[in-house]
């Protein structure tokens, strides 16, 4: 067992340094002016770029939109006709339904009519008389699809 | 429920016409064109619905409509029938929407061919957004007559009402 030499334990040569007390922040390597003129100019840049793509993509949903105009007409005017002939069908249909029935008026509920119509207007009837004599899954068919009945939409 | 034997619907005869038998992506391809074909065929028919709102009153209306359709698409069909077709394949699978952006190519020899044939432009962007002012020889329809109750009588006079009777205790009022 060597012989151990005592050593008192003390600062180093010339003293300890200064004590840190500050919080240590890093110096940002832009200056705020730079930092927000790069952002604005970015941004600007970004959105430039943006309306340019806008602008086109407004005028194809315009094409795309005059092209359903153009043809709304035709498709309109088969509908009306298939609307007339379903209510003609309707009409019918209730009358060999309720020949027997004694009392019964085709196109009201016992001689009251169903609708108010006072200036003889067309009747945009109600979607359960319009499938009235349908099954109950065309009514639904049809309402949960573009393709409403409805007349006037 | 909602029709009397009395009111007026009219008869199948008078509802069936030869209606035209296109898919949609033949429609989407030709809307362009067709519009300014039958632009007023069109704007009529649909002034007479937005004025009468009656689908009874614009029938005759409507079947211009379709045998317009059916001049226009066949005069296509004897012209350019093989630009158009190969316009329609193209617009039918540009898309779910079927984009007319993707088939340039196939329009401008669409358009060519019709300017050639029939002598029509396509119209400019915005032809059908803008309001179009359309001259009718048919009158404008004049409102239905609204047939009212009669009028209640009319209250008595105050003038002819007897003097009601005095104050039975006070004589003076």
């Amino acid at each position: 067992m060597a012989s151990r030499t005592f050593k008192q334990d003390m600062p180093p040569k010339g003293g300890f340094g200064p004590i840190e007390w500050t919080k240590g922040v890093p110096k940002p390597k832009w200056s705020g002016y730079k930092q927000f003129s790069v952002f604005t100019g970015f941004t600007l840049a970004s959105w430039a770029i943006w309306y340019r793509g806008e602008l086109v993509r407004r005028r194809e949903m315009l094409e795309m939109r005059e092209a359903r105009i153009a043809v709304y007409p035709l498709i309109e005017a088969e509908r009306h006709r298939l609307y007339l002939m379903h209510c003609r069908k309707n009409r019918d249909e209730e009358n060999e339904l309720m020949k027997n029935h004694p009392g019964w008026i085709t196109g009201t509920l016992y001689g009251k009519r169903p609708y108010h119509n006072v200036r003889g207007r067309f009747i945009d009837q109600s979607c359960e008389s319009f499938y009235a004599h349908n099954k109950p899954k065309d009514m639904t068919d049809n309402t949960d699809s573009k393709f409403y009945h409805d007349l006037w939409k | 429920m909602s029709y009397t034997n009395e009111d007026y619907l009219p008869s199948f005869e008078e509802l069936t016409v030869p209606e035209i038998q296109l898919t949609s992506a033949v429609l989407q391809a030709g809307a362009h064109q067709y519009g300014k074909y039958c632009d007023d065929t069109n704007k009529e028919f649909m002034l007479c619905i937005s004025e009468t709102k009656d689908p009874r009153k614009c029938l005759s209306e409507g079947k211009e409509v379709t045998k317009c359709g059916f001049e226009f698409f066949g005069k296509v069909k004897r012209d350019c029938h093989e630009e158009f077709t190969k316009y329609w394949k193209c617009v039918d699978v540009s898309g779910t929407t079927m984009e007319l952006k993707g088939c340039r190519e196939f329009q401008s020899i669409f358009d060519n061919c019709i300017k050639e044939k029939l002598g029509q432009d396509r119209p400019p962007l915005g032809y059908f957004s803008k309001i179009r002012v359309h001259e009718s020889k048919r009158p404008k329809p004049p409102p239905l007559p609204h047939p009212l109750p009669d009028a209640l009588p009319e209250p008595p006079s105050l003038d002819k009402a007897p003097e009601p009777n005095m104050h039975p205790y006070n004589p003076q009022l």
